[in-house]
């Protein structure tokens, strides 16, 4: 229940994170950067979409798919080592896009963003706890 | 108030109003044992079914709180929400942790409020 419980938290702190990024850009206002001045160099660059589909929305799907598998992993709803299996696949997936996209800003944009590196350390935290836990 | 301070209270608010509506939809008859003998011969429903709506209007509350969509809204129903249970659940010995939650609702409620629908309110920075 621990483990669910930051699962949850974390997710939940990703999709408030992610729908105010979506926010601002639908609005085109640029988004508050708590820490360092280059935001916007990493979000406006051309690697902030993967394929067609802007890395914040496809980072707000994961978020919501995490948070909705740990509810249902807690209400024992559905079969639990599907719900397990499926999320341990979306970790895994999100954890190695976050060092992609983490290598991106250090070697390539050479800029870092508060928003991005935030959410990356959200998700390995996340893997981090997946792993401790053995949910 | 601090903008930064304001949406980690919100974010915070958010997290325990959606968890709270998740473990009472895991057990809702475990927490209707919460509810004062009085309140409960006053229910229009069975017990379980008031607390699913309750988890219901916890989980919308701690949604519009944490994409922060209608959060005026959300900190006015959390505020009458948290004063419906604080009375139907009596003093105990966690009613405290509700008092915490009723003031950090009330203050994201007075913080979030379109200047129009409180004239006391008009020289906020927001």
């Amino acid at each position: 229940m621990t483990a669910q419980a930051l699962l949850f938290t974390l997710s939940a702190i990703g999709i408030s994170e992610t729908a105010y990024l979506i926010k601002k850009r639908i609005l085109f206002k640029d988004p508050f950067c708590p820490v360092g001045e280059n935001c916007l160099a990493v979000l406006k660059s051309k690697y902030n979409k993967i394929f067609i589909i802007p890395n914040d929305i496809l980072g707000l799907f994961f978020y919501l798919a995490c948070a909705a598998i740990t509810a249902f992993l807690v209400m024992d709803v559905f079969p639990l080592t599907l719900l397990s299996l499926i999320i341990k696949i979306l970790i895994g997936v999100g954890s190695l896009i976050s060092f992609f996209l983490t290598y991106l800003q250090f070697r390539v944009i050479k800029a870092w963003c508060f928003w991005c590196l935030m959410s990356a350390w959200t998700i390995w935290l996340m893997a981090v706890i997946l792993l401790l836990s053995g949910i | 108030m601090n903008k930064s301070s304001f949406h980690i209270l919100r974010v915070g608010l958010a997290i325990t109003f959606l968890w709270i509506g998740i473990l009472i939809l895991k057990s809702p008859e475990s927490w209707g044992g919460y509810l004062q003998p009085w309140a409960f011969k006053l229910l229009p429903l069975s017990l379980s079914q008031a607390m699913i709506s309750a988890a219901i209007l916890d989980i919308v509350i701690g949604l519009l709180l944490l994409v922060d969509q209608l959060t005026w809204l959300a900190g006015g129903l959390a505020v009458l929400h948290l004063g419906v249970v604080i009375t139907v659940s009596g003093i105990t010995d966690i009613t405290v942790r509700d008092i915490g939650l009723l003031a950090g609702a009330v203050v994201v409620l007075t913080e979030s409020l379109p200047s129009h629908l409180n004239p006391f309110l008009k020289n906020k920075n927001y």
